[in-house]
């Protein structure tokens, strides 16, 4: 039995007085993808953010590789050298090309001289299929492309796990397929991904694991087919229902 | 929409003006007594316009009632014979004005950036410091902050000790006070620009530097900071613009700037008139040389999607 990549155990965070987590356990084998659904402002980006530290915790702990990333002396640049973090907005550099966005963080933390990173990045763009927008700002790029460059961003880094944050939802219908294929295919290389998304598609073919997380608790996990097909919880079925009906309409 | 800078005939006027400049100090300063001519002697007759305005006048008056537009061409010529007797003498003072500007508007960023940093990302204490700062010298005019390091600090005789000041080609004390006023100043102003500059750039990119393993410091530094200089290069060229006419005030501690030499002048020769009109010229010649240049590092580092860009 190897230890869990990613383990999480018995989180709480709050934010004043409002409990956003309350007790949340999750654990993530190398070469997971497990997708994180749950209703608006059940705290989805919050676990997020807990994991890759841009947010602090109130108690419990985040191992990664039976690290405890949550202790005061742990080096939150360190963790973040690991663990890549796609956003829903994009949040790419505006200054810098498709290839400066790729190249920063090697450059700047992991100290690559810049040919370097000009070539490594160059892969990542490819690997993403935009090595021929490399010269382009953020601005000349589609959304779906903008999303492409961010997680060629986040790869250019070599993390041991990708977070991913609704990474489809700021995007027009027609451009969801091509982040999609994206992720579908490091899901297939076998990297570690954690993603929030209602992507139903995504999540019925890629994901090993599926979390529902209700009002700050993981209400039920279980494989794909298990958790659409026959939830055991009342508040799974019931989101589940609404999830669909919202769908519906949208081809 | 092409800038009313670009047009040749001002390009031509400009050039024609630095090199007048630049000529001009370098004979007073370095060839006098060799090759060039005398100091504050023209480096064009005046003689000759002297004449012809003289003759212009003479030609009005017989012609009579008629001879209207000959008059004025006669008082172009006289401006003319005026302006290249007294150009030599202000050449000083706008040599004064460019330095007393850039400089300050240097020091005063490299104060300015600290600032506006503060403002957006420092703590409690650190922001409410900064903006204190900010409005105290927003809130009290420029003149009375210049007299108040004049007159009511030791900050001349300080400077007077200091080697080197007032010899040879580095000005005198006064003119370092109002370096150092003018760059408090203008700090205050310049970091108000920055910090709408640095507000306005998204916080998400700040998460995803962090979120790449950079630190916030870097984060700001590499992310924020080259976005922000470009956003608020607009409003540094008004504050460039403004700083070089606002310097007219150190005349009043005794700095010898363009508006001050045209002053002493024109209190010995009575010539108010033409020789304000000609400190107007050149002011408007600095300033405008000042956006030109502007506008040049503005097209240069121009970033599709980063601020306003221009067709
Ligand atoms: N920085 C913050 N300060 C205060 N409250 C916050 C902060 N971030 C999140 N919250 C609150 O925490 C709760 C959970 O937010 P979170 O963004 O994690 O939800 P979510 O599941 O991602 O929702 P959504 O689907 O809308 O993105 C919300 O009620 C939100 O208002
Ligand atoms: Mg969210």
């Amino acid at each position: 039995m190897t230890r869990p990549l990613l383990d999480i155990d018995d989180l709480y965070k709050s934010y004043g007085s409002e409990d956003v987590l309350e007790g949340v356990d999750l654990e993530m084998d190398r070469g997971d993808v497990t997708v994180l659904i749950g209703p608006s402002g059940s705290g989805k980006s919050t676990l997020l953010r807990c994991v890759n530290q841009l947010t602090d915790i109130d108690s419990g702990t985040v191992a990664l590789d039976g690290t405890d990333v949550t202790r005061p002396e742990a080096d939150v640049n360190e963790l973040r050298k690991q663990v890549g973090m796609v956003f829903q907005d994009f949040n790419l550099f505006a200054h810098l090309t498709a290839l400066g966005n790729v190249t920063l963080g090697p450059r700047k933390v992991l100290g690559m001289d810049a040919d370097e990173a000009r070539e490594r990045g160059r892969e990542h763009l490819e690997q993403v299929g935009l090595l021929d927008q490399a010269d382009s700002y953020p601005a000349e790029l589609s959304g779906g492309q903008q999303q492409r460059v961010g997680i060629a961003r986040a790869l250019a880094m070599d993390p041991e796990l990708l977070l991913f944050d609704e990474p489809t939802s700021a995007l027009d219908p027609e451009l969801v397929g091509e982040v999609v294929d994206v992720m579908r295919d490091l899901a297939d290389r076998g990297i570690t991904m954690l993603v929030v998304s209602h992507e139903m598609g995504f999540a019925r073919s890629a994901a090993s694991d599926i979390v529902f997380l209700d009002d700050g608790e993981i209400v039920e996990h279980g494989p794909p087919e298990q958790l659409f097909e026959t939830p055991e919880a009342d508040r799974t079925r019931e989101f589940l229902g609404r999830l669909q009906t919202e769908h519906e309409g949208t081809p | 929409m092409g800038s009313v800078v670009s047009v040749r005939p001002l390009t031509v006027g400009l050039a024609l003006f630095w090199l007048w400049l630049s000529g001009r100090l370098a004979n007073d300063f370095l060839l006098v007594g060799s090759v060039g001519v005398g100091r504050g002697e023209p480096f064009v007759p005046v003689a000759p316009f002297a004449a012809a305005a003289d003759s212009a006048a003479a030609l009005a008056a017989s012609l009579g009632p008629v001879g209207e537009p000959v008059l004025w061409l006669a008082g172009g010529f006289e401006f003319a014979a005026e302006a290249i007797g007294y150009l030599p003498l202000l050449a000083g003072g706008i040599w004064t004005t460019v330095l007393l500007t850039t400089v300050s508007v240097c020091l005063g960023f490299a104060l300015a950036l600290p600032l506006s940093l503060l403002r957006v990302y420092g703590g409690r204490t650190a922001r409410w410091a900064a903006l204190s700062y900010t409005e105290l010298i927003r809130g009290t005019p420029l003149l009375a902050q210049l007299f108040v390091l004049y007159f009511a600090t030791s900050l001349t005789q300080v400077l007077r000790g200091v080697p080197g000041v007032g010899v040879g080609f580095v000005p005198a004390q006064a003119f370092w006070v109002a370096v150092i006023s003018f760059s408090l100043n203008s700090a205050a102003y310049q970091s108000e620009y920055l910090r709408a500059a640095f507000d306005s750039v998204d916080s998400g990119q700040l998460t995803a530097a962090r979120a790449v393993g950079l630190s916030k410091l870097e984060g700001i530094r590499y992310v924020v900071v080259p976005q922000g200089l470009r956003l608020a290069l607009p409003s540094w060229t008004n504050e460039l613009v403004y700083l070089v006419k606002y310097s007219s005030l150190a005349s009043f501690i005794t700095v010898q700037e363009l508006f001050g030499r045209t002053s002493t002048l024109a209190s010995e020769t009575y010539q108010y008139t033409d020789l304000f009109v000609l400190a107007a010229v050149l002011y408007l010649a600095l300033v405008v040389t000042a956006s030109a240049l502007m506008d040049r590092v503005e097209s240069r580092t121009a970033t599709v999607g980063v601020g306003h860009t221009r067709q």
